[in-house]
């Protein structure tokens, strides 16, 4: 299999990442806007996973807790992920073979698949169970994967920056 | 006990972590409510009800936010006693917290029709503002030694 690696090499010695890479204030203030959104993103899907597992809201239609987040969960999943593309380009050797950006990696492509299978499949019959405290089984169970995964990114994502395994 | 704690990287790093994701779902209900009170959140009449229903998640993030925060201050009490950012972040924090337990809470608790529309959006943007920045800050701490 044909590494990446020289791919990488490539990407980190461009002039505008070495430049970020290299100045005071690029990586602080990137990885704060990333740490800021992911965590006002991973926020607003966790309320509405609470009220799938049936932990809050639960007098509130799913549709009218969920449809006036969309737009926010969007807009903050933008912002983190620009900022995390930005972070991992201008510094991808430091990236690449970490476990926890790995695990990371996985667990996004994972939440994403989790996201897409419950829109696709029981969140098309919602007019039915709108209303119910209690929602069907595969909704609730979509719910915790989803509170467990996004923890898990949050996790990883701290970690990276302290790999003991380097 | 924190000197131990304080050598122990990974320790430090896994309540940090933890920390994080107590963070976030504190973040998530106070912006289901100011997103609301903003009226970005469409139907504003139902604010009240799930302010109530956000409060709950509030005590009980806000205590795990709590448990995993002081051990971290503790461990390195000196270092972030010296630290602007730290006081900047404690002074926002408290500034938030007055905030949100007085005048936010009347405004999220009552009927969207008895206030004047300005309130409910000014409440939910200084709310907003208050805690994105005690975020933000706490994030500064580690870039500001």
């Amino acid at each position: 299999m044909p590494s990446i690696l020289p791919a990488l090499e490539w990407l980190e010695a461009l002039a505008w990442a070495t430049a970020i890479r290299e100045s005071n204030w690029g990586y602080p203030i990137m990885e704060t806007a990333h740490v800021a959104s992911i965590v006002a993103f991973a926020g607003l899907v966790m309320v509405m996973d609470l009220r799938l597992v049936g932990l809050a809201f639960a007098q509130t239609p799913l549709t009218r807790i969920q449809r006036p987040l969309f737009p926010w969960q969007m807009a903050g999943f933008a912002l983190s992920g620009v900022t995390g593309l930005l972070l991992f380009v201008v510094d991808p050797l430091r990236y690449y073979g970490n476990v926890f950006f790995r695990v990371k990696l996985v667990l996004l492509a994972l939440a994403g698949f989790n996201a897409l299978g419950f829109h696709l499949t029981i969140f098309r019959t919602v007019g039915r169970w709108d209303e119910d405290p209690l929602v069907p089984t595969t909704a609730r169970l979509a719910g915790a994967v989803s509170l467990l995964f996004w923890s898990v990114i949050i996790v990883s994502g701290r970690l990276i920056a302290s790999n003991w395994f380097d | 006990m924190s000197q131990a704690y304080r050598e122990s990287l990974w320790l430090f790093a896994v309540t940090q972590a933890l920390h994080l994701v107590a963070v976030s779902a504190f973040l998530g209900a106070i912006l289901i409510v100011d997103l609301r009170l903003l009226g970005w959140g469409s139907d504003r009449q139902s604010h009240a009800g799930i302010a109530r229903s956000a409060q709950r998640i509030l005590l009980w993030t806000g205590l795990a936010v709590l448990v995993t925060g002081i051990p971290q201050f503790t461990a390195n009490a000196l270092r972030y006693y010296a630290s602007p950012v730290f006081a900047f972040k404690m002074a926002l924090l408290a500034a938030a917290l007055v905030f949100t337990v007085t005048l936010r809470r009347r405004v999220a608790g009552a009927d969207g029709d008895r206030l004047p529309t300005w309130m409910p959006r000014a409440v939910g943007a200084v709310s907003i503002a208050l805690w994105l920045g005690v975020a933000i800050s706490g994030r500064w701490i580690g870039f500001s030694e």
